[in-house]
């Protein structure tokens, strides 16, 4: 069995007085992505927040590599892309900038940034295909590269665990793709993702497993049909748009 | 030249450069997190510092600082909880701040004149053991908000984001306040505790009608914020008026020149850009020849392979490598 690198065990979440999760489990193995569906409010985001600790469990465990998450200190080890409309604060950061961020977790304090960092965050940025926007405000971006900027942001720190939460949600189709690529560059060095999706689009192919959420409790765990569906994928050629929907569980 | 020679008008001087480098710094940091008017709030509870070193004699300067600092440590405690009435809280503490201030003051028997210098600033107030205080304190903001830049930006630009990268996001919180708290103090003698917040926001928001970066807008701010302290310190040398008008209104008026030019670099630039619709190949869906290698790719050549569609990708180098023909794509 591969190490496990997510494991929530009988997780049970309260935002408020409200509960929003019931004894879930979910594990993530070395190298798997796994995806969270489910309707709205079904509890997808708050059940990734909890797994990055962004949220406390009231009841159950979360770890990550084999650690309590309280007590996890390898941050550089994850990269997160939170639930955004847009990647731009109050005042203006160029793409370089905002991806820089993601370098945080292996600077410390005071110290200047080494031609590691800037090596990983321009090829953070490339993997996204933003190469010739790096130097251009966050804020003058459509909101799809503005997503993307977020995901090079995750990745510039070279993490083992991706997690994103619904990181193609209203993107154009050139983003989606430019997503999907990235994520199978990701994927092909054996690194482990877990994701939250509204629809799968071109990540499809991509992904091991899903759990469906329905009102704070896993509904179903399973391999996801897309793979095995023959005439789903239409013949490959040049263009690399995939206009394959598969459908949750086929 | 006599303006110089004189030295209250040297210690006013450097005061106000301090002061125009501090505030937009912090400023930058504030902006950035949609709190624009915590350093008004803050000034606010200051003044009830002010009033109790009148009333007992203490350095106002000293229980300045020690009620600002506590107020903005308040206001941030209220703003991490997040609840639904915390601006109703901040409302209280400021007027609870501002009201204190002026019935300690009467309290004292203090004038409404000594009262308007720390309100409104006055080229006067600063004695030569003021300055070393502000000196001190300026230098303490200004290597804390240019050396812990890259966090600093990260936390108030993405909290969330910053927690997961393992960043103490509430330790940085709290120094931003207690960052503010101090520079609201030192800008008391120039700008004055009513108008200090104008200092922290306007040049900030004059930089970034030219820059596109965070780094220049912040370089750039501190530049905008000197310029209208001494020039503003001047003209009330000069006039007789409130050195803390003349230096916002002057700060605005910076503004004002900078918003048009600003939409027209705007503007320009798109114009400049027209929008490349996607400008990476690769998603345009180009065919892109990956570097001519002598190395063959398969199932067993060692480079991790992932499904596209119906073929392979192999990652070689950071690359998704597909092959076509006698060679390889990037994909």
């Amino acid at each position: 069995m591969t190490p496990t690198v997510v494991d929530v065990r009988g997780a049970t979440v309260a935002l408020g007085d409200r509960p929003v999760l019931h004894g879930v489990d979910l594990r993530v193995g070395q190298g798997e992505v796994v995806t969270l569906l489910g309707a709205n409010g079904s509890g997808k985001s708050t059940l990734v927040r909890a797994a990055v600790g962004l949220l406390p469990v009231t009841a159950g465990e979360v770890r990550l590599f084999d650690t309590p998450v309280g007590a996890f200190r390898d941050w550089h080890r994850v990269g997160y892309v939170p639930q955004r409309t847009t990647a731009a604060g109050g005042v203006p950061a160029t793409v370089r900038e905002v991806v820089a961020s993601g370098r945080l977790a292996h600077r410390r304090p005071f110290r200047r940034a080494t031609r590691r960092d800037h090596d990983a965050v321009v090829e953070a940025i490339d993997l996204v295909a933003l190469g010739d926007r790096a130097d251009e405000s966050v804020a003058e971006l459509s909101g799809g590269q503005q997503q993307r900027v977020l995901i090079a942001r995750a990745a510039a720190g070279h993490p083992d665990l991706l997690v994103l939460d619904e990181p193609n949600a209203g993107i154009d189709r050139s983003s989606q793709e430019a997503f999907a690529r990235a994520l199978r560059t990701f994927v092909a060095s054996g690194r482990t993702v877990l994701l939250v999706l509204h629809e799968m689009g071109p990540l499809a192919p991509l992904i091991d497993r899903g759990v469906v959420l329905d009102s704070g409790r896993v509904a179903q765990v399973g391999p996801l049909a897309a793979h095995a569906a023959p005439g789903a994928e239409r013949e490959h050629g040049h263009g690399h748009g995939h206009d394959d929907e598969a459908g949750l569980f086929g | 030249m006599s303006l110089l020679s004189l030295e209250f008008m040297q210690r006013a001087l450097l005061a106000a450069m301090l002061t125009g480098l501090a505030a937009p710094a912090i400023g930058t940091y504030l902006v950035q997190r949609r709190l624009a008017l915590m350093g008004d709030g803050i000034g606010h509870v200051a003044l009830t510092g002010v009033a109790l070193g009148l009333l007992t004699g203490w350095a106002p300067v000293w229980t300045a600082v020690i009620a600002a600092t506590l107020g903005a440590v308040a206001i941030e405690l209220v703003r991490q909880r997040g609840r639904a009435s915390a601006d109703v809280a901040l409302a209280m503490l400021f007027y609870g701040g501002i009201a204190g201030g002026v019935l300690l003051v009467g309290l004292a028997g203090s004038t409404a004149a000594t009262l308007n210098t720390y309100l409104f600033g006055s080229i006067t107030t600063v004695s030569g053991s003021d300055l070393w205080v502000i000196v001190a304190l300026v230098a303490v903001v200004l290597v804390v908000a240019a050396g812990l830049r890259p966090q600093l930006f990260a936390v108030c630009q993405d909290e969330e984001f910053a927690r997961v990268a393992g960043l103490p996001v509430r330790t940085y919180n709290l120094l931003i306040a207690v960052m503010a708290a101090v520079t609201v103090t030192v800008a008391m003698r120039t700008v004055g505790l009513l108008l200090v917040s104008a200092l922290m926001v306007v040049p900030v928001a004059t930089a970034q009608q030219l820059t596109r970066g965070f780094r220049a807008t912040f370089a750039l701010a501190l530049l905008l914020g000197v310029v209208p302290s001494l020039a503003g310190v001047v003209f009330s040398y000069y006039v007789d008026v409130a050195p803390g008008a003349s230096i916002v209104v002057i700060a605005l008026l910076g503004f004002a020149l900078a918003w048009p030019v600003g939409s027209m670099l705007r503007r320009w630039r798109h114009r400049a850009v027209p929008e490349p619709a996607e400008s990476d190949a690769r998603l345009a869906g180009d065919h892109v020849t990956a570097e001519q290698h002598g190395h063959r790719h398969d199932a067993d050549c060692g480079h991790p392979g992932v499904l596209h569609g119906t073929h392979v990708d192999y990652l070689h180098d950071g690359h998704l490598h597909a092959q076509h023909g006698q060679h390889y794509d990037e994909h």
